[in-house]
């Protein structure tokens, strides 16, 4: 049955009980009022006629039959006619009799008529009370039922959603009731069931994506492993001498190998990164004992490409960072920088906070610069700036995409300015870092 | 000194037993699934064991777990491994005396294990 209907039946049912015995408690205080008026002109008339000598014709009948119009019931006022009827007729011994006859008329009157009040009384405080018992009981019950059917299964269901919502599954109302919330309680279990079967396709998906990268990196990988080694074996010379021809050939294979190496492991990266399967190992780390160790690692390549690296004045600062992976990110940006810088043009690498008090590092170059509509795109996979002409600048397209990720991952943002042929400035930010130890305390630690 | 190499990758056992014969000059054998491997390295003819993680029929470690219950003188084992997490790299070296990781580098892997069996001090 609905919670309206019974609400609604409540409700008439206390309304009648409450109208009815209002109505009763109205009758019983009008009836009250009347007899205790007659009760009243009894003793008013009473005291009028106290005594058979007053009663004359004339002026006093007159204002005697003022009362006669008004008293009830009917036999008392047939009585009082024929006692106004005696005092005109003028027969003293008619009178008497007649006079007897309505003092002891009313006095019976007056003895019932007290004892009716008694009892009108008691009833009127009786409906009275009963009135406000049932009206008390009656917002009572009423406010029990609308708890009971309403607001404890609405509490139940936005608990169950609350633990649904972190991750706790005990949606399933067993026997939803037949009423509103019941409908509402089974919308929701569909509703709820529909989620998890959701899920539980995510997550063999996200099975099966796992699956396919570590399936996609061991096939991938290992053909390779045979083919790299076999070409560095026959370099090394082991299996004999090489024509010049032939090692030419070698080394072009051995390179072009190299660099399908690093496409695979840019894309299973990527891949790994964005399918959050690449853990971060966070630990404190000092940013620049990471920074030199990260220049250094690319000390090669800058004199490659004569291109000075320098470093900006850096204060000693502590990130926590995963190190493997931001070195990464700044590996990344730097061979970038160093890529597309002309020779004899520098990078410069600077830290600072920044005003929202995040570590700020930065990547200056003296390069080309990237066009304001290419500023997006190169953060985007297997996208590079436009016609590039410097034969050193072969990537995979993926260098800034994986750095976005990781930088990502960390919490922070990663970004560019730049104008066009003044060169641009590769910045990241990373949220959680602290000043490291002093260089005097550093230099007596080691 | 010989050699037992447990690789279950042709090629790439082709690879290492041509590198380390041609360039460490020792003497190889190899063997391409895990079982063999046991029964092979319990007959005590090899100075040392090179043993891939990922293996059919029986995986690296647990032959190296179970040579060394079955050998009261068990010879030195090292790992190959693509295996790159800590807590891999801390099994391989407390089961053998160290790890090779995979992808290696032939013309560098006899001085790998030279340097290995040196002990961590060299």
């Amino acid at each position: 049955m609905s919670i309206r209907f019974r609400l609604f039946f409540l409700f008439t049912l206390f309304a009648g009980t409450t109208l009815a015995l209002g109505y009763f408690a109205y009758d019983s205080f009008a009836n009250f009022r009347e007899q205790r008026h007659q009760l009243d002109m009894s003793y008013a008339i009473a005291y009028e006629i106290n005594d058979i000598n007053v009663l004359k014709p004339g002026n006093e009948v007159h204002r005697l039959q003022s009362y006669r119009a008004r008293l009830a019931p009917e036999r008392r006022m047939e009585e009082f006619s024929n006692l106004i009827e005696a005092v005109n007729e003028g027969n003293p011994r008619v009178l008497r009799e007649r006079y007897q006859i309505f003092q002891r008329n009313e006095r019976e009157f007056q003895r019932f008529t007290r004892d009716e009040l008694d009892f009108l009384e008691k009833r009127l405080m009786y409906y009275g009370t009963l009135s406000l018992v049932i009206l008390a009981f009656g917002f009572g019950f009423l406010q029990w039922f609308v708890h009971r059917a309403v607001i404890r299964p609405v509490d139940d269901l936005s608990r169950k959603m609350v633990d649904f919502l972190h991750d706790r599954y005990t949606y399933q109302f067993s026997v939803p009731s037949s009423d509103e919330i019941g409908h509402m309680q089974a919308t929701f279990n569909s509703l709820a069931q529909r989620v998890i079967t959701n899920m539980e396709q995510l997550k063999t998906l996200d099975q099966a994506k796992s699956e396919f990268l570590s399936i996609a990196s061991h096939e991938l990988r290992t053909p390779l492993t045979s083919i790299k080694g076999s070409l560095s074996l026959m370099r090394s010379g082991v299996v004999g001498k090489l024509n010049e021809m032939a090692d030419n050939l070698i080394t072009i294979a051995e390179n072009e190998t190299d660099r399908l190496i690093r496409l695979i492991n840019d894309i299973l990266d990527l891949a790994k990164i964005e399918a959050r399967k690449l853990p971060l190992h966070q630990d404190w780390r000092s940013f620049n004992e990471l920074t030199k160790v990260t220049l250094e690692s690319l000390v090669g390549l800058a004199q490659q490409a004569e291109v000075q690296l320098a470093v900006e004045a850096m204060p000693p600062i502590d990130a926590y960072i995963d190190g493997d992976r931001v070195q990464q990110v700044l590996t990344n940006l730097l061979s970038n920088a160093i890529k597309f810088s002309p020779k004899g043009a520098s990078v410069m690498v600077s830290c600072e906070i920044n005003d929202r008090h995040e570590l700020y590092i930065a990547v200056k170059d003296q390069g080309r610069g990237i066009a304001p509509e290419d500023q997006d795109a190169i953060f985007q996979k297997f996208r590079q700036a436009t016609n590039s002409k410097n034969p050193l600048v072969k990537g995979t397209g993926l260098g800034l995409a994986i750095a976005r990720a990781l930088v990502e991952q960390h919490g922070g943002i990663i970004g560019v300015k730049s104008t066009p042929g003044e060169g641009s400035t590769f910045y990241f930010t990373l949220p959680e870092w602290r000043y490291g130890l002093p260089k005097v305390q550093e230099a007596a630690a080691s | 000194m010989r050699i037992l190499l447990a690789e279950d990758d042709p090629n790439i056992s082709v690879i290492a037993k041509l590198s380390l014969e041609k360039i460490g000059g020792f003497d190889v054998t190899v063997v391409n699934n895990g079982e063999s491997a046991l029964s092979e390295a319990l007959t005590q003819k090899y100075d040392l064991i090179l043993l891939d993680e990922m293996m059919p029929k029986m995986n690296g470690l647990s032959v190296c777990r179970e040579y060394k219950s079955q050998c009261a003188q068990p010879k030195p084992i090292i790992f190959l491994s693509a295996k790159s997490q800590e807590s891999d790299i801390r099994e391989f070296s407390d089961n053998g005396i160290g790890f090779i990781p995979k992808p290696f580098d032939p013309t560098k892997i006899s001085g790998q294990i030279m340097a290995l069996l040196q002990g961590p001090a060299a």
